[in-house]
């Protein structure tokens, strides 16, 4: 206030024409902001193309199978046995293909001859002719499934140019897929069997049906479990409890849950649900359960900040006019408080979802070939098959691995969506 | 330079040196030392009866030795400065502070003769008794008409839906607010305007037929002519319901309200009648106030 000088203040007072340099290493230092965070945004999303694009063009070749057509007789005298799981459906197979290809006679050529078709192409004649015996004494012709190393051929992943010695077919076996494709006998057809079996040892015969059914009854358990009892915990922490120091070392514990390996909640799982209640191993009601305490401090944490967030104004009005403190949280906090919840319940889902340390603990790495039909059956789940398919040496597990990348994906998208229905569902507009 | 700005200052402000005006400080900042309330606290057949009240967030005192009565038919205003414990007392009346666990009340507060801190009493009949509007308006993010029927339904007042119809209907005309939203009674309460919203929440306190409705700052959040709505419809509802009503306002204080309470620090100083309050008070602090040398 004292003798301000008037030229002083004219020198240091900013000109609105002309900038000073401050300002303008001000606004530089704004556009190096924008600039990183422009780049970050970038490079993830260019890791995200490039995974998808990894994953989709690897995998997308699992959707396709190689079949050839065969004209199999029904033999009457293959039949003669009244059982019809006995009759020799292999050796059905092998007659059409001799038939086919008259001119091979040594043993050898056979053996060759006959690793061209899937072990599974028995199964289906087997299971033709229970559906319907009418057809024993005709003949019939069918696509079945080829041998794996066929199917990699026709997808240009086997080398024909390679030295016969470093090579999965020989000469002799191209020779014939030659004829085969010459007569339109040798097709790429779209593979039923990839969404409609469990697994198995023969890539063409695997399946990814039994790790989705095994995922879906796992996920149905722990969300059962976990959502219910995560909000009710929510709600009783954030609307009830005391405020002592029994509820703040609770809340310090949840909090500390959240970020405990999950590996350790799958040792817990064997310790407790298998080896202490004597639960059945494998089976996605262990992994359910497993996977609903894995969720569960997420959950809670993310229902306590939602409740938190509901304007106490709300609470104020309903208690006012006499509602009881229950009446308030499930007539107005609540549905609130509804679209934090499903959030945390489906970024805890989300996790679950992707889990496969802790079901290695309980014993769903197993081989298992059956879908499961109930939460007791052993099951696999999709992340500890892709695992396991990873893991196998054959070549066709490869695109397999990436397809079963796909359909997990593909599950946790329809779940997001579902939740993000939900969330708009309920939420309220002020 | 240092004299232009001192004739500045002489201008301006009233000469006032350093030691008056900690002195000045000091008085309106200290409990005054005679406790007995100025003025008259009690009434002719009380509707609430509020004697020794003491209030306690923690160990601090926020409430000390409120004793006085709330009239059937009439508008008892609150006027005091921020802090004075104004909306704490207001509160204690239909037991609003329970919600905070820290609070401790002493003291009795009778409505109808009944203590309602006694043993046996249940809040929820009580706050359905003693209805109360909030500083900012908060109707429920449902439609008017639901927000308005949620009272009758949790307390089961109604039998059928032309019931229920016809005590929404009541309380939107006494609060003013029928003639405007009877064709979008199904829309969001919350679309409504901000004093639209206060006469909404008002009608939702009267559905269920309160005899005491207590206000906390109503008009606060609400422009003036949305408050002069607020304000006839105090007016009107006098006519069945007792009031209390906490307002910064005295203006406001002087428009609505029969009787007038000033609070100091937790303090009731000055009771009566408000032309008395406004024209001739009886204590210090009540005229400092309302002449505006503090506040």
């Amino acid at each position: 206030m004292n003798s301000p000088e008037p030229v002083n203040t004219m020198t240091t007072r900013p000109s609105l024409l002309e900038p000073g340099k401050n300002l303008k290493k001000r606004y530089r230092t704004d556009l190096w902001f924008q600039r990183i965070g422009i780049t970050a945004i970038f490079l993830s999303l260019a890791f995200i193309a490039l995974l998808f694009f990894q994953i989709i063009s690897e995998g997308y070749t699992a959707f396709i199978q190689t079949n050839i057509l065969l004209e199999v007789e029904f033999s009457e005298q293959a039949f003669a046995k009244e059982n019809l799981a006995t009759a020799d459906y292999p050796g059905l197979i092998k007659k059409s293909l001799t038939d086919t290809f008259p001119e091979v006679k040594s043993r050898n050529g056979k053996k060759l001859l006959f690793s061209l078709v899937s072990s599974g192409a028995a199964y289906k004649l087997q299971e033709m002719v229970e559906a319907n015996p009418k057809i024993i004494g005709t003949r019939q012709k069918m696509w079945v499934a080829a041998a794996s190393d066929v199917d990699m051929l026709m997808k240009n992943k086997i080398d024909r140019k390679a030295p016969e010695e470093n090579r999965r077919l020989m000469d002799n076996q191209l020779a014939w897929l030659d004829i085969l494709k010459s007569q339109g006998r040798l097709e790429k057809q779209f593979n039923q069997t990839f969404f409609t079996t469990g697994d198995s040892r023969e890539p063409e015969l695997a399946g990814i049906l039994g790790g989705v059914k095994g995922t879906a009854l796992t996920l149905f358990i722990t969300l059962t479990l976990a959502f219910p009892i995560g909000v009710a915990a929510a709600i009783y922490l954030e609307e009830f409890a005391p405020q002592n120091h029994w509820t703040d070392l609770i809340e310090v514990n949840i909090n500390n849950l959240a970020a405990v390996p999950s590996i350790i909640f799958g040792l817990l799982g064997l310790a407790i649900f298998i080896n202490f209640f004597g639960l059945p191993r494998s089976t996605p009601i262990v992994g359910g359960l497993v996977l609903a305490l894995m969720a569960l401090p997420t959950i809670i944490i993310a229902g306590r900040a939602s409740l938190k967030s509901v304007p106490p104004s709300i609470r104020e009005a309903a208690l006012g006019i006499g509602a009881s403190k229950m009446q308030t949280i499930t007539h107005h906090v609540l549905p609130l408080a509804m679209p934090g919840m499903l959030t945390g319940a489906i970024i805890g889902m989300a996790h679950a979802l992707g889990e496969t340390a802790p079901l290695l603990m309980i014993g769903m790495v197993a081989f298992i070939v059956d879908i499961p039909g109930a939460i007791t059956d052993p099951a696999a789940v999709l992340p500890v098959q892709i695992y396991l398919w990873a893991d196998s040496p054959e070549r066709g597990f490869t695109e397999k691995t990436s397809a079963a990348i796909i359909i997990l994906l593909a599950f946790l998208m329809t779940m997001n969506s579902l939740a993000i229905y939900l969330r708009k569902k309920f939420e309220i507009k002020w | 330079m240092e004299i232009a700005a001192s004739r500045m200052t002489d201008q301006a402000f009233p000469i006032m040196n350093a030691d008056i005006l900690a002195e000045e400080h000091a008085r309106l900042h200290a409990r005054p030392v005679d406790r007995k309330t100025v003025g008259s606290p009690f009434v002719k057949n009380p509707r609430m009866t509020c004697r020794n009240v003491d209030v306690f967030y923690g160990e601090k005192q926020a409430i000390n030795k409120v004793s006085i009565d709330v009239g059937q038919n009439q508008v008892l205003a609150m006027i005091g400065p921020s802090g004075c414990g104004k909306s704490t007392f207001l509160r204690c009346l239909n037991r609003m502070n329970d919600t905070v666990s820290s609070c401790r009340v002493e003291g009795k507060v009778c409505l109808d003769g009944i203590d309602i801190y006694g043993p046996a009493i249940d809040v929820v009949p009580l706050r359905a008794r003693v209805g109360m509007v909030f500083q900012k308006p908060n109707p429920f993010p449902k439609s008017i008409y639901d927000n308005v029927a949620y009272g009758p339904r949790i307390h089961g007042l109604t039998r059928d839906k032309n019931e229920l119809d016809e005590i929404v209907q009541t309380s939107l005309v006494k609060a003013g607010l029928w003639e405007e939203v009877k064709d979008r009674l199904r829309e969001p309460g919350t679309g409504l305007s901000g004093g639209q919203q206060q006469r909404l929440c008002i009608a939702r306190a009267i559905a269920v037929s309160p005899e005491v409705i207590l206000m906390d700052e109503p008009c606060s959040a609400l422009d003036p002519i949305a408050t002069a709505r607020v304000e006839e419809l105090i007016a009107e509802l006098r006519a069945q319901y007792a009031i209390v009503i906490v307002t910064h306002a005295m203006q406001q204080a002087s428009r609505v309200s029969q009787r007038t309470a000033y609070f100091h620090l937790g303090d009731l100083i000055e009771v009566g009648p408000t032309e008395k309050i406004f024209t001739n008070p009886g204590h210090k602090l009540t005229e400092d106030y309302i002449t505006g040398r503090f506040g």
